[in-house]
């Protein structure tokens, strides 16, 4: 349906608010649809974002990816409020919306300047062409005839790649015997009531790890991780004496 | 208000914002914060309640800042200010999303609390838009106030969804091109 709306890339995308509005107009189909989650949560919505990012592509959008994603948003939130408020024409003004972030997001004027721009982008990207050909004739030459330089330059990549292993080691700190340990202590805090370092206090670049490894106790699949919760999970405070026990004293 | 029920607020509305309403436990709000579930229900009694006061407490702080940027300025100013303003707050370091838009989108049905309280949200945001365009003699302010508020939170949206995206840019140069349309017609 898109596809045949309009000529022109921009009329396609426009198009969208149109269907979806003659959409909502027959009875049998509008509520159930959206309250279904149709529209919201299945293979559909990518594939209309794909759709309107190679509209976006084809009208010159500047950001093609973030253009689709955004009408499909405003697409989706006019279509809901058509639903709960059939007389707002939410999609009417949804579409007039979009025509703007449309123009917002593609050139106004393709003038004699862009025209010489893009002349001058082709010049650009010829010579580049002509240098990339006359490098790759040239290089397989010059390796030939310096074959002790290459080896140069290959013994001390070499040396830098066996090297990087034991650079990275002290900035982990961690080994796969680390990893049993945090597991096995995971398990073990099960068992108690633990007074966790609070969130807000932890670096942002900490955070996500701190919660998903730390409180939520999945074990980090990278080492870097490792480190990081390894390093908060000693600063959980459990306590594990029995409650029977507790309440006894 | 206590600090400790302020700590659980502010835990609860960064995980909310970082790892979704639905997903995030009772259990990881508690441990988060440093807190014991006991002390989150005597303060919250649920965590339904628990997100109303978060959402009521997240939009109070977005109003009141919007309005003390905007209140120095001429009403003619002020509609082309909002978006500036709003791009200001949505890629400051700060930013994590507005709850309420997250809200409405995790908690569909309209019998739920949650999802009235949002939705209320929302229609506050649009008619603080429409008493803008109003001020500044917009003949159809409320159809641009709903035109500007579809624009303003499918940015954020995706600036929730890809960080740096730019798309508020862009919705404030669209906003631009809606207010010039509006006022030339009215």
């Amino acid at each position: 349906m898109l596809i045949k709306s309009s000529p022109t890339p921009q009329g396609r995308m426009l198009s969208l608010f149109d269907i979806l509005d003659d959409w909502i107009n027959v009875p049998q189909l509008n509520a159930e649809i959206f309250h279904q989650g149709l529209f919201t949560k299945t293979e559909a919505e990518p594939l209309l974002v794909a759709y309107l990012t190679e509209q976006g592509k084809a009208c010159g959008a500047f950001h093609p990816n973030i253009l689709a994603e955004h009408l499909v948003l405003i697409a989706r939130s006019a279509a809901q409020q058509a639903i709960n408020q059939p007389y707002s024409h939410s999609l009417a003004h949804a579409k007039k919306a979009a025509h703007a972030l449309i123009l917002a997001q593609t050139p106004t004027n393709r003038s004699i300047v862009s025209r010489l721009n893009s002349l001058k982008v082709y010049g650009i990207a010829a010579s580049l062409a002509f240098m990339i050909s006359a490098v790759s004739i040239i290089l397989p030459l010059v390796k030939h005839s310096h074959p002790t330089h290459v080896n140069v330059v290959q013994a001390r990549l070499r040396s830098l790649t066996t090297r990087a292993p034991n650079n990275l080691e002290p900035l982990t700190g961690v080994t796969s015997d680390d990893a049993i340990k945090i597991y096995a202590k995971y398990e073990q805090m099960r068992n108690g009531a633990c007074q966790f370092p609070e969130v807000l206090q932890i670096p942002d670049k900490d955070k996500a790890i701190y919660l998903e490894d730390v409180v939520g106790g999945k074990l980090p699949n990278d080492t870097g991780d490792l480190a990081i919760a390894k390093f908060y999970l000693e600063k959980v405070r459990c306590n594990y004496t029995p409650m029977l026990m507790e309440h006894s004293k | 208000m206590s600090p400790l029920r302020k700590k659980i607020l502010s835990t609860a509305n960064y995980l909310f914002q970082t790892q979704g309403i639905n997903s995030t436990g009772v259990d990881t709000i508690v441990a988060a914060a440093g807190t014991t579930k006991m002390t989150l229900y005597k303060y919250f009694r649920s965590k339904e309640n628990l997100i109303l006061e978060v959402l009521e407490q997240g939009h109070q702080d977005f109003q009141t800042w919007l309005i003390d940027k905007l209140i120095s300025k001429q009403p003619s100013e002020k509609l082309q200010q909002l978006f500036e303003f709003i791009e200001e707050w949505v890629t400051s370091p700060n930013f994590q999303g507005m709850v309420f838009i997250k809200a409405s989108a995790e908690f569909p049905s309209e019998t739920s609390a949650v999802h009235q309280l949002s939705s209320e949200q929302s229609r506050q945001f649009k008619q603080y838009i429409s008493s803008l365009a109003s001020e500044a003699d917009i003949e159809d302010a409320d159809g641009l106030a709903l035109q500007l508020s579809l624009l303003f939170e499918g940015a954020v949206q995706a600036e929730q969804m890809i960080r740096g995206s730019g798309a508020m840019t862009y919705a404030k140069k669209a906003a631009k091109i809606l207010i010039n349309g509006a006022t030339k017609h009215s």
